[in-house]
């Protein structure tokens, strides 16, 4: 009697798990179709715009595009998920820090061959910042093999406040010559006031996360994170220290932000949007946000240390082919689709997500005086000129760069001389960089 | 907290199940709460009273401490975008606008993902509530070698972060072709819940054996045993962890993250997480607060309906567990 | 372990059979109870064991997560002993239990309140239990609001007191008092009815014998109350550091970069970076092995603790 119950109820449990999976799994029917599959992260307006481009490739081409997107902090984990469970997309998102070690692990297609010879693409057309930094001889990134085409290029410039340097008289800054760090605090402290008189700063003249400006000053004093071949960590020289601690001092010297704590959170970020602030980075992610503030803005060059030449650093992210696609060639044209088609670039130019990666069209952009910001021209000089690729995107995995960042609180409080800090770090840094360069088979 | 659930006719021996195993005998209002000194009667019910006062403002002042945080959810989400950054800020959102909750449906899957949640938060919670109780059971009352060395065995699968088990539990899972569909949330969830076993475990230790020994001796079979004896004993037990289970599984978040691709199939908290990241950096927070509002919102249905039963069954496993 | 112990009731007062026939009689239990266990098991077997063997493997490898592990002995380890991330991240995820005692004596005491014959304890009841079936995604975005430092509900109360509140999240100091905080928020409803119900089942002959023998009210909460609601406590304990240790979801809504100065770090989102970001997934398997193995013993000296101390009523 209880046997047979026993053997009832399993037998039970198995039907219902059957037909939950022949249920679940119905999605799996091919219909003989070819399908590639897109991972990327976005928000709406990419996918928006991706949609529309996918649709046309899918028409052209006859084939299926299976759409996986994620949000920006999941990205990396599915990924990685789907990698280790050999199901590599035949085209994804890859950041400019991964490419060394997927090519090292096999995981993304070179796709040179179909890149250069392409019909639909003009690479000349494209960025060379962009794609070069999808390029990689196997030793150093910036060199060799097309890996990936730019999804997109993201300069990272320096905005102002015009309607408040009307309203406070003050000229308004050049947009060709930087200015220098001693001018760019002499304005900053006459725009730090109290506006409504009641006793209490409303109105300051920068707020900076360190995180995102450091290089900034850095670079432009001349000093820089890494040497030429990527083997050693450069923080403890002079010009570094005198950067941070310039940096730092805007906050307890100069007294030309508002408190560090703040400056960590969005707060800054939403006092620029209240016009409190007079100068605040901005990246061509913001320009659709900007749009709508109720002050004139407008960008000019990062101000410049020792060396009087701006720089700034220009994040990317990449569109590449995985290394498991079973039609290579129509993955790389996706891949150049969804980089340059001209309809799907303008949907996202439009929607202020991107600066365009086409040239010429960056060149139409730009002479367009209706939209915002004026001096649109400043991005293009960015990418062209003086931007420079993130400290560690250049490198097989970034924990000697977020271990620079951990513990500089205290320098940014004052409470610690950022030579003396530089000095501990580097060790530590070089440390991790050597840990690194060791797994990516270099150095 | 009452005797009420009377076991099926079978055994003359019902009642004696729910009271305390060691027999002590009960007055007719034992079950009557009493004050924290143990005294009772007339004499002290004006201090009584007054103690009462007190701890209703206690309790009422803790209350708006639980309550603030999902309160001020409920008025982000009403607020309108720059509302939200007003100072001082508001508590009651002037204007008030419920357009968010209207938006909230087309700014993502919400209602798929409701309904995927429901499916594998269902069938999860369903079937692995009856393989739980039945493995409950033989650890509890039955007798077998190594059985508390595979208990704690079983226990020690909590132990491991999920991060690191993960990676290889989607390996395997994608050699058989499960990846993008709701399986890997639900099949493992259908062979029982640990922390379910616990708890009906110990509650089950209030069960007398003899009344097993009894219905062993009597004839009846182990899974008669099981369907006519202890299922209706620990019904409201279970009940209570199935609630506890099914909240834990609507609100998983890391296994739908990868398992998970297109957006039909995802699961409630994942729209909602993609909600955060989508809007977040708009500053569009009244749309974020609304959604997750109504996330919340059907688990405290759920709750309200069967709080009932989570008081009964928790207070008759506390007891000596 | 426990089981044993807790059996307060006599033996079976049946006749024993023939020594054949009970060996016979224990044996069919004996597979009648595989059975039942046997699902469990094999789900165990089955999802959790080969994964774990896998990370036990893994944690002997240097493995970045796209190409196959490659052995390097016990290299992984070694690292672990001389990283001051993995000690700072372990003393971050044991600091943060300190809630664990805090809530336990907060719910008790709610428990007590509640326990009073007066108006309203099924509204309190469900108030307190609200925040227990929230999801924790959806109240950890909700306390980083809450957290903020100009606009957050936090502070704002404290503006009420004159109090000018930190930043909370971003001050090292402040950052774990914040998110203990939040967890004892979060589990104080459901460790309330566990004890409300305890509380409810104490025989009440119990304080009246002893208010007779002229024991005040602090004595018999001490003498009667506590050891008559242990088993909930121990239940609460060894379920409430087992969930401590594996704390993560929190830490990465509200503080993403593992806090100031690396002040909110548990090990578990420690061991996600690692795996996630850095590449080191090798690495992040041998820091959950040790942290599996250092829950496993606490866990087993809790149980044997809690043998030792049984008692029954007779």
């Amino acid at each position: 009697m209880k046997r047979s119950r026993l053997i009832a109820a399993s037998v039970a449990m198995i039907a219902t798990t059957g037909l939950l999976l022949s249920g679940c799994s119905a999605g799996a029917a091919d219909t003989g179709e070819k399908q590639l599959t897109f991972m990327f992260r976005g928000g709406e307006d990419e996918k928006a715009a991706y949609t529309t481009a996918i649709k046309a490739f899918e028409e052209a081409n006859d084939v299926k595009v299976k759409i996986i997107s994620t949000t920006a902090d999941d990205y990396a984990t599915k990924l990685k998920a789907a990698i280790a469970g050999k199901q590599i997309p035949d085209v994804f998102y890859i950041a400019q820090g991964d490419i060394q070690a997927y090519v090292n692990n096999g995981v993304v297609l070179d796709i040179t061959e179909y890149v250069e010879d392409s019909e639909t693409l003009d690479l000349d057309n494209i960025w060379e910042y962009g794609v070069d930094s999808y390029r990689f001889d196997g030793s150093l990134v910036g060199e060799g093999a097309i890996y990936a085409l730019p999804k997109d290029v993201g300069p990272f410039s320096f905005g102002y406040n015009k309607t408040m340097f009307e309203a406070a008289g003050i000229p308004l800054p050049d947009v060709d010559v930087p200015l220098t760090l001693e001018e760019f605090v002499d304005i900053s402290k006459q725009l730090t006031k109290d506006v409504d008189g009641d006793g209490e700063l409303d109105q300051w003249g920068t707020g900076l996360n360190v995180q995102w400006s450091l290089q900034s000053f850095a670079w432009s004093n001349g000093a820089d994170f890494l040497n030429k071949d990527r083997t050693k960590v450069t923080v403890d020289t002079p010009e570094f220290a005198e950067a941070l601690q310039w940096f730092a001092d805007l906050s307890n010297v100069e007294g030309v932000t508002p408190s560090t704590a703040q400056a960590q959170t969005l707060d800054t970020y939403q006092r620029w949007m209240s016009g409190q602030i007079a100068f605040f980075p901005v990246g061509p992610w913001d320009v659709s946000t900007y749009a709508d503030l109720d002050f004139d803005w407008d960008l000019i060059p990062y101000p410049a240390g020792k060396t009087g030449e701006s720089a700034t650093w220009v994040g990317s992210l990449g569109i590449a082919v995985g290394s498991t696609t079973e039609d290579p060639e129509l993955s790389a044209k996706l891949v150049e689709y969804l980089s340059a088609d001209e309809t799907a670039q303008q949907t996202l130019v439009d929607a202020g997500v991107q600066i365009p990666n086409l040239k010429d069209m960056a060149d139409t952009w730009v002479a367009d005086s209706t939209t915002k910001p004026a001096n649109k021209q400043e991005f293009l000089d960015i990418v062209n000129d003086y931007g420079r690729a993130l400290p560690a995107n250049n490198t097989y995995n970034a924990e000697w760069y977020d271990e620079l960042f951990t513990n500089i609180q205290p320098v940014l409080d004052g409470k610690q001389t950022a030579a003396d800090y530089l000095k501990e770090a580097q060790p530590k840094m070089q440390a991790f960089l050597d840990d690194a360069n060791a797994q990516a088979g270099i150095g | 907290m009452t005797t009420s659930t009377s076991l099926p006719g079978s055994t003359p021996n019902a009642a004696p199940l729910l009271a305390p195993a060691s027999g002590i005998p009960r007055g007719p209002d034992s079950r009557a709460p009493r004050g924290p000194n143990g005294k009772r009667g007339v004499s002290r019910s004006t201090s009584y009273s007054l103690g009462n006062l007190i701890v209703t403002i206690i309790l009422s002042l803790g209350a708006i401490v639980m309550l603030g945080p999902l309160v001020w959810t409920f008025s982000t989400s009403l607020k309108t975008q720059d509302a939200i950054f007003a100072l001082p800020p508001q508590w009651i959102p002037d204007p008030m606008v419920w357009e968010n909750y209207l938006r909230v449906w087309s700014a993502g899957p919400l209602l798929s993902g409701i309904r995927n949640s429901l499916i594998v938060a269902g069938t999860v919670t369903v079937i692995g509530s009856v393989t739980s109780a039945v493995a409950a059971f033989a650890f509890a009352k039955l007798r077998m070698p190594f059985k508390n060395a595979i208990f704690l065995m079983l226990l020690a699968g909590l132990m491991i972060p999920f991060p690191t088990i993960m990676i290889p539990q989607f390996m395997v899972f994608a050699e058989i072709g499960w990846v993008d569909t709701l399986l890997p949330l639900i099949v493992p969830g259908l062979f029982g819940n640990i922390i379910m076993i616990f708890f009906l475990k110990q509650y089950l230790e209030n069960v007398p054996d003899s009344i097993i020994e009894a219905a062993k001796l009597d004839g009846a079979s182990y899974l008669q045993i099981f369907f006519r004896l202890i299922f209706p004993a620990i019904r409201p037990a279970m009940a209570a962890q199935f609630i506890l289970w099914f909240m834990a599984v609507w609100n998983d978040y890391l296994a739908p993250i990868i398992y998970l691709n297109t957006p039909e199939k995802q699961t409630l908290q994942l729209v909602i997480a993609s909600f955060n990241a989508q809007y977040a950096s708009q500053t569009d927070y009244p749309l974020i607060m609304a959604a997750s509002f109504i996330a919340l919102l059907p688990v405290l249905i759920v709750f309200i309906i069967f709080q009932r039963q989570i008081i009964e069954s928790v207070a008759l496993t506390g007891g000596k567990g | 372990m426990s089981t044993e112990v807790h059996r307060s009731t006599p033996p079976s007062s049946t006749a024993q059979p023939l020594k054949p026939r009970r060996s016979l009689l224990h044996k069919r239990e004996h597979k009648v109870a595989l059975a039942f266990i046997a699902i469990p098991l094999l789900g165990f077997l089955l999802f959790t064991l080969y994964p774990l063997l896998y990370s036990v493997y893994a944690s002997f490898t240097a493995w970045n997560g796209l190409a196959a592990p490659k052995f390097n002995g016990i290299d992984n380890y070694i690292k672990m002993w001389n990283d001051p991330y993995f000690a700072k991240a372990m003393w971050n995820t044991f600091f943060m239990m300190i809630g664990i005692p805090i809530g336990l004596v907060l719910s008790m005491a709610l428990a007590l309140g509640l326990n009073r014959k007066m108006r309203g304890t099924t509204f309190f009841r469900t108030v307190y239990y609200v925040p227990v079936i929230s999801s924790i995604a959806a109240i950890a975005i909700m306390w980083q609001w809450a957290y903020n430092g100009d606009f957050g509900l936090v502070n704002q109360v404290l503006d009420i007191f004159g109090i000018q509140g930190p930043n909370w999240l971003a001050n090292k100091d402040t950052v774990k008092p914040a998110l203990i905080i939040m967890a004892t928020w979060k589990g104080l409803g459901y460790s309330m009815l566990l004890y409300l119900a305890a509380l409810q089942s104490v025989p009440r002959y119990l304080y009246e014998a002893a208010a007779l023998d002229g024991a005040g009210t602090w004595a018999q909460f001490r003498h009667i109350t506590l050891p008559m609601v242990r088993p909930v406590t121990f239940f609460l304990v060894v379920t409430s550091i087992i969930g401590g240790s594996q704390i993560f979801i929190e830490i990465n809504i509200m503080t993403p970069l593992g806090g100031p100065e690396f002040s909110s770090a548990s090990i578990v989102w420690y061991i996600w970076r690692q795996a996630f970001n850095n590449l080191q997934m090798g690495y992040a398997s041998s820091m959950s092995i040790v942290l599996g193995l250092i829950i496993f013993v606490i866990t087993v000296i809790q149980f044997r603790l809690n043998r030792r101390n049984q008692f029954s009523i007779d």
